[in-house]
């Protein structure tokens, strides 16, 4: 017998990703999934910002990565709450591994919580988390061509932050074209940059997430 | 990419479904893959080729896997021009406009499987 099954085969996927969403809106927390490739600077990012919001909010954070709880550590010692997934293999975070570890967190006392992707340019941005926003670092060493060269990360992500600024001098990024072809790949996206090693273009970056936080409480 | 997991989540996905209809063997399963779903048509097949060896379900090493490609199409918001776009440059050919609409390109569905409730 032949059945008609005309499933989404990320049915479940998706469904974790609208149980998340559904209780980040309950509990008001402000949910950012970071991605990025690895070394472009996502934990030093998250590290910039914890400092400069911890005052102000109650932070959290979910890091992903194949191994260690290295960056865990990292945030950890800031004072962020902060839970380690380990993929061993695995080249994303999905919606259900983000459900599981939900439980680990008092979300109704957090107002932010970040989701620190696995470095990978690609598979990431094929899943729904449930977050507010999907950022991308990109890092002045990787070169700007890669934001046509993985085109569905920067199409699917609703702002791109160019980082490591302040290395400019000494590789050739071409700022203009980055943001050229961005516009042309997603033209509702946003674009940000800075170095969250000197803290330069951060307070622009800062003020974006507390408005993104002040949207998420009035909702 | 994650083909291995993706091939895992079909058979899931059809095991779940011949369960509850008391289907005992899947002869066969359709897969639509996009264009632009991010889907590895090659990968899929080859990962596919291996799980099912491995499958003590309903799903097994006789079961065939038909993909069958979306094309990509998009639609000009200024012209309403019809094109395959390149996510590079998804430009209209027309008027040079980037805001197109996807209109076709990232469906990954299982679309339809054969079973008996007989082996």
């Amino acid at each position: 017998m032949k059945i008609k099954l005309k499933e989404d085969v990320l049915k479940n996927q998706n469904k974790a990703a609208a149980f998340n969403r559904e209780l980040f809106q309950k509990t008001q927390t402000f949910v950012i999934n970071l991605m990025s490739s690895p070394g472009a600077g996502k934990t030093t990012l998250l590290e910039s910002t914890v400092k400069a919001l911890r005052d102000e909010f109650k932070i959290a954070v979910i890091e992903g990565d194949l191994a260690t709880e290295r960056d865990a550590d990292r945030l950890r010692e800031l004072g962020v709450d902060t839970v380690q997934i380990n993929t061993v293999g695995g080249c994303h975070l999905d919606a259900r591994m983000i459900a599981k570890k939900l439980p680990e967190f008092d979300l109704e006392k957090v107002d932010i919580l970040f989701l620190e992707n696995i470095g990978n340019l690609v598979c990431p941005s094929g899943y729904d988390l449930g977050q507010d926003y999907k950022v991308v670092v990109l890092s002045v060493p990787e070169g700007n061509d890669k934001i046509p060269k993985y085109p569905i990360m920067f199409r699917r992500t609703d702002m791109t932050v160019i980082n490591k600024i302040d290395l400019l001098p000494y590789v050739s990024f071409n700022l203009k074209e980055a943001e050229d072809d961005l516009k042309t790949i997603n033209p509702d996206a946003l674009f940000k940059t800075v170095s969250a090693l000197t803290g330069e273009g951060m307070e622009e970056w800062i003020r974006w997430i507390r408005e993104g936080y002040q949207t998420c409480v009035a909702r | 990419m994650h083909e291995m997991s993706l091939v895992a989540e079909v058979i899931k996905l059809v095991s779940e479904d011949a369960n509850e209809r008391g289907i005992v063997k899947v002869t066969s399963l359709v897969v639509i893959v996009g264009d632009l779903s991010n889907v590895l048509p090659e990968a899929f097949e080859m990962a596919f080729f291996y799980l099912r060896k491995q499958s003590r379900g309903v799903v097994d090493k006789q079961t065939e896997l038909h993909l069958i490609r979306e094309e990509a199409k998009a639609k000009c918001h200024a012209c309403a021009q019809e094109f395959v776009p390149d996510y590079r440059i998804a430009l209209c050919p027309v008027c040079q406009l980037p805001q197109s609409e996807l209109i076709s390109g990232e469906t990954f569905r299982v679309e339809s499987y054969e079973g008996c409730d007989a082996k």
